[in-house]
């Protein structure tokens, strides 16, 4: 008991005479941990937020009736449901215990804003349907305007009319993905906020959304229901089975809000967290290098210390305890300051998501304990690992140890060393390679790059002196005795010199990762473009699949009618069960496909699908062992089965999809017809530019989608890339923070040791220019040998990145190398590694000559 | 034998620029601390080194000595009075000014940590010309190399040299650039007698033949024997001069300041 106190009396002690060196362990571990806070605290409160605007909004609907036919594709975050009769309503309202029952109607609807551009499609859906009258079968609420009671009158949620500058009384254009001409007669709101996150929603009378959205009147996608006074949603739900007819179901309206919810939070909600968790993860990695270098530098600094504390009778756990205990301590407060940080990084960001136009439902911040405890203890721990190892050294401290002069540490890399880490290296790499070419598995991939980042750490010292002899090569000529005495002192301590670059190299290594990899989905996108695209100028839909409501299925004909115009094909999507898994389907006029679309070597012909023929992709076909002439059993949403015969075979999927059915077979099973692409080629002699111009004017009584050129085209499909990229990088800019905290730190304790030295080279006339340039130049080439190895790891991960997914993906993924970029991170690395080294500069300047020689 | 200089009254130096001196302070005052804890480590002193003249500062702990020397060598700034350098008032110069100086006209030899342990035994005797940009004179290096006698350990590390020999480094560092004078603070201070003869005999013998000037602070009467010229300090002052000494002279005139009580400085 009292050998503990005393542990923790020269700790602290300690830690009181040291604060300044801790300093940059503390700011490390209170990054990590805020970082991890704040994801967890926004994650919960966001998820909180979603349930109470679910449940604010849907609470009046006690039942759902809908279609139980659903077909799912790999991918997609929620089936696809056959509609409802719209007068199953009617019969539903006269069953026992049912006070309401109204159609459902939901489509896809994207609003006109009044700058003539789309409203939302970026992502979250743009949504249209009927406007229900019964309020609390309605999830919207009026908060402005009436309800739509003529054609061609809607409401649209707040939100949307913000974005789009509309107002009570404009007239726009709905693209459903006909354009239809609407005034705004109303605002609504859901759940109480502008919408439903950034989910645009326009809704229609009835009449105009059986019309507009649906293939057919008298169809609805679901019908909502209201129990009458003392029925429970479940007993509605028993109450409403026996007369519903075959194919049809009823939920409670409980599970169907849970079931949106989960989409959302599925869909985006996970996604953003899980993202957020892995970078809290590498700051936190990273941390923990920078952690353990402090830990060590300043145990080797105090070993005189030590060693007298020994040789006064302390026990060996006394010395290992106080160096833990000061560690925890550390660990601690910075995490409860962490804390505290990640709770107001997730109130900012509350403040200012609005701020940016994207509505973070309001309602107070929910920080469970989960929140608090854990990244309390990863912090913790974070610390007590990082100096476990330096406390252990402290233990092994010799009495005798005092006695001596030096104190510093100057390992240098053993044999043993140099032996462990080039076998884990040859490991990883037979892991890696045949992880991403030979048995390709990307979990195999994913062990053979930890390890091979295991493997770079502890290779680290050996490589540090021959990289930083080579990287600083050139400072004695361009820097004379300055860049001389850097590279020496940046070699003094090779273990020290790899641990500080480790962190910095981690940081780089997950950049470069990045970097290669959204290059090489760039190319992939260019490449699959290039090849497979064969007409002039393409009309998308903006996002692919996710928001927008698609392309009028009566553009393509009107473009095709151009007289520049030699082919206008249209591209729709439709699903089904292909042998009993979920598969999306083009469809298209397959004869008119191979005049705008390179696709390949084809086996059979395209033409004459008729309503019963399908084309399949060559890989597709491989997988399910299909072949010209073969059968495919092809299950609608509607119930409806049916044989298609494969008609042919074709080699490149990439824009096509992987099967090709007629626009006649998928007419009967269709719902809202759209189309997401119309590839456009020009007779000859047309130029590009007249001819984009001919096909834009049409385009714009449709609507106005983009019409773009080949190379926009391929542009545009990878234009997501970037943006996810810059969100990365932002994301990882603390990490490299923390590096370079680390750098600073190492040097400023490192500076210490050598203040003696210092104050010598003063004497004899260094100057202070001198000197800085000389601490500048060491931490350069210490970021310099980080940022080396982590572009180098980084380079290599990217690769078997993409090996791994050229595996196991449909199509071919090409390798990228962006120089530039990757150029750009270098420089930034190095950059940062000359301010890192400002502040230790800057200090070591100051040292009075005297004193510092006279230094102990 | 000699004769004691009244304390209260300074010795009358040459108030002439004559470049016969490689180096002097005039009035020398230094104050350390404020208050109760203020020391006047330096006390009105002026004092002259000539050029091509070894010369001892002699005194007891605590006399001022090491202080006089960081003063005159501009290592250090006076609270009042002025330090020279053959003609320039470095007390008039800023930090960059003074190092440049440091650099081009004085060698410094320390007691202890001379050498900076990462560079090479030749790559330290250039230091100071290095950091000046400047090319050694090769002719006088190779004499300066071959009097210290380390030819053979030119590409070894300072920590392969036993102490003796890490000061003859330091020794021909200090000459490397030809200064105008060489300080050295203690030099044989953390060296055996042997190894320390030989650094004193080093240094007096390259004032000698090569009309270099060195002023050394010791309190080793036999070290100070070594010089052609002992300046005693005590209390800050300058008390007594002592040309052509001996150790048993040196040893038998410091033996009237010890019983002084010293103040630590």
């Amino acid at each position: 008991m009292t050998s503990t106190r005393a542990s923790v009396r020269l700790s602290i002690s300690s830690l009181r005479a040291h604060k300044r060196r801790f300093a940059g362990t503390f700011v490390a571990v209170l990054l990590g941990v805020a970082f991890l806070t704040g994801t967890l605290v926004m994650g919960d409160t966001l998820r909180a937020s979603f349930d109470t605007m679910f449940g604010n909004a849907t609470a009046g609907t006690d039942a759902v009736v809908r279609s139980s036919n659903v077909v799912t594709v790999a991918g997609e975050s929620q089936g696809t449901r056959q509609p409802v009769s719209t007068g199953l309503a009617k019969r539903i309202e006269q069953t026992p215990g049912v006070a309401a029952a109204a159609p459902d109607i939901q489509g896809a609807g994207q609003l006109i804003g009044s700058d003539g551009k789309p409203v939302g499609g970026q992502g979250p859906p743009t949504l249209a349907g009927n406007w229900i009258d019964d309020p609390k079968l309605n999830p919207y609420r009026l908060a402005a305007g009436r309800a739509p009671s003529a054609p061609g009158e809607v409401v649209i949620n707040r939100g949307t009319a913000d974005r789009g500058g509309l107002g009570i009384g404009d007239t726009t254009v709905l693209r459903t993905p006909d354009p239809v001409h609407v005034t705004i007669v109303g605002l609504a709101t859901f759940g109480g906020q502008d919408g439903m996150g950034q989910v645009t929603y326009t809704a229609m009378t009835q009449a105009d959304a059986e019309k507009y959205l649906t293939p057919k009147p008298g169809e609805a996608s679901t019908i909502q229901v209201r129990a009458g006074p003392g029925t429970s949603q479940q007993e509605l739900v028993d109450a409403l089975r026996p007369v519903l007819p075959k194919g049809v179901e009823a939920i409670t309206g409980q599970a169907s809000a849970a079931e949106n919810r989960d989409m959302i939070s599925g869909a985006f909600l996970s996604v953003f967290t899980t993202l957020l968790l892995v970078f809290s993860g590498i700051v936190l990695l990273v941390a923990t290098f920078s952690i353990h270098n402090t830990f060590a530098i300043v145990v080797a600094q105090r070993t005189r210390e030590n060693a007298l504390l020994r040789a006064l009778g302390a026990s060996r756990r006394q010395v290992v305890g106080s160096t833990l205990v000061e560690a925890a301590a550390v660990g601690v407060i910075a995490s409860a300051a962490g804390l505290a940080g990640g709770i107001g990084i997730a109130a900012g960001l509350q403040a200012l998501f609005p701020a940016v136009g994207f509505p973070f439902p309001e309602g107070a911040l929910v920080i469970s304990a989960v929140s608090l405890l854990l990244p309390l203890a990863v912090g913790v721990l974070v610390c007590l690992g990082s100096a476990l190892l330096p406390a252990v050294r402290a233990g092994r401290t010799a009495p005798l140890a005092a006695l001596r002069e030096s104190a510093a540490d100057d390992s240098a890399a053993s044999r043993a060393r140099a032996l462990a880490g080039l076998v884990l290296l040859v490991a990883s790499l037979g892991t890696i390679l045949t992880g991403a070419l030979a048995d390709v598995s990307v979990w195999l991939s994913a062990a053979g790059a930890v390890s091979a980042l295991a493997a770079f750490v502890v290779l680290g010292p050996v490589a540090s002196s021959y990289a930083v002899r080579f990287l600083g090569a050139p400072l004695d000529r361009l820097r004379g005795v300055t860049g001389r005495l850097a590279r020496r002192n940046a070699l003094r301590s090779p273990r020290r010199t790899a641990s500080t670059a480790t962190a910095l190299m981690i940081g780089v290594a997950v950049v470069s990762l990045f970097t290669v990899f959204g290059a090489s989905l760039k190319a992939t996108m260019n490449g699959a473009v290039d090849r497979s695209f064969a007409g002039d100028v393409a009309i998308s839909a903006p996002a692919f699949g996710a928001g927008g409501s698609g392309l009028s299925p009566r553009l393509a004909p009107a473009v095709d009618r151009l007289p520049e115009v030699a082919t206008a094909v249209g591209l729709g999507k439709g699903v089904a069960e292909v042998d009993g898994a979920g598969r999306a389907l083009t469809v298209t006029d397959p004869a008119a496909l191979g005049r705008v679309f390179d696709l390949g070597r084809v086996d059979g012909s395209l033409k004459g699908l008729g309503v019963n023929g399908i084309a399949v992709s060559d890989i597709e076909a491989g997988k399910r062992g299909l072949h010209t002439g073969s059968t495919a059993r092809l299950a609608f949403t509607d119930g409806t089965q049916q044989n298609f015969t494969v008609r042919a075979v074709y080699d490149r999927s990439e824009l096509a999809g992987d099967y090709v059915i007629t626009r006649l077979a998928w007419a009967p099973h269709r719902a809202q017809d759209s189309d997401s692409l119309i590839a456009v080629s020009f007779k000859p002699g047309v130029a590009t530019a007249v001819g984009k111009a001919a096909v834009a004017k049409t385009a714009a009584a449709y609507g106005n989608p983009d019409v773009q050129t080949r190379s926009e085209y391929a542009q545009s499909s990878a234009g997501g890339i970037d943006m996810m990229l810059t969100l990365v990088y932002a994301l990882l800019a603390l990490a490299v923070l923390i590096a370079l905290l680390g750098i600073a730190n190492t040097l400023t304790l490192a500076l210490h040791e050598r203040t003696r030295e210092l104050g010598l080279l003063r004497a004899v006339g260094q100057t202070r220019s001198q000197l800085r340039s000389m601490v500048r130049w060491e931490s350069v080439l210490v970021a310099a040998f980080g940022t080396a190895g982590g572009l180098l790891l980084g380079g290599v991960l990217g690769w078997v990145l993409v090996e791994a997914s050229v595996g196991t993906g449909d199509t071919a993924f090409a390798f990228a190398l962006p120089p530039l970029r990757l150029l750009v991170v270098a420089l930034v690395g190095i950059t940062a590694g000359a301010l890192a080294g400002r502040r230790p500069a800057r200090r070591a300047a100051r040292l009075d000559v005297l004193r510092a020689i006279a230094a102990e | 034998m000699t004769t004691t200089v009244p304390t209260s009254e300074p010795t009358p130096t040459p108030t002439s620029t004559s470049a016969a001196f490689a180096a002097r302070v005039v009035d020398a005052v230094k104050l350390y601390g404020t208050g109760d804890t203020r020391v006047r480590a330096l006390d009105g002193v002026s004092v002259d080194f000539p050029a091509g003249r070894f010369t001892a500062i002699m005194g007891p702990s605590g006399s001022g000595k090491s202080t006089l020397m960081h003063c005159a060598a501009g290592l250090d700034t006076l609270t009042s009075g002025s330090a020279f350098i053959g003609d320039t008032d470095i007390s008039a110069l800023d930090d960059r000014r003074l190092t440049l100086l440091r650099r081009r006209r004085i060698g410094f030899v320390f007691q202890s940590f001379n050498l900076l342990p990462t560079l090479t035994v030749a790559e330290n005797i250039t230091l100071p010309l290095d950091l000046a940009g400047e090319r050694p004179d090769p002719e006088w290096l190779d004499a300066l190399v071959d009097t210290v006698g380390l030819r053979d350990r030119l590409h070894h590390r300072p920590g392969e040299l036993s102490g003796g020999q890490q000061q003859r480094v330091a020794v021909a560092r200090a000459f490397a650039g030809s200064p105008d004078v060489v300080f050295a603070d203690e030099p044989t201070g953390n060296l055996d007698s042997r190894s320390g003869q030989e650094v004193l005999w080093l240094l007096g013998r390259t004032v000698r033949q090569a009309a270099r000037t060195v002023v050394m602070v010791t309190h080793d009467p036999v070290a100070a024997a070594h010089a052609d010229e002992v300046v005693f300090l005590a209390d800050g002052r300058l008390v007594d001069r002592m040309s052509e000494p001996t150790a048993e002279r040196v040893l038998d005139r410091f033996k009237s300041f010890a019983p002084h009580p010293s103040r630590r400085r």
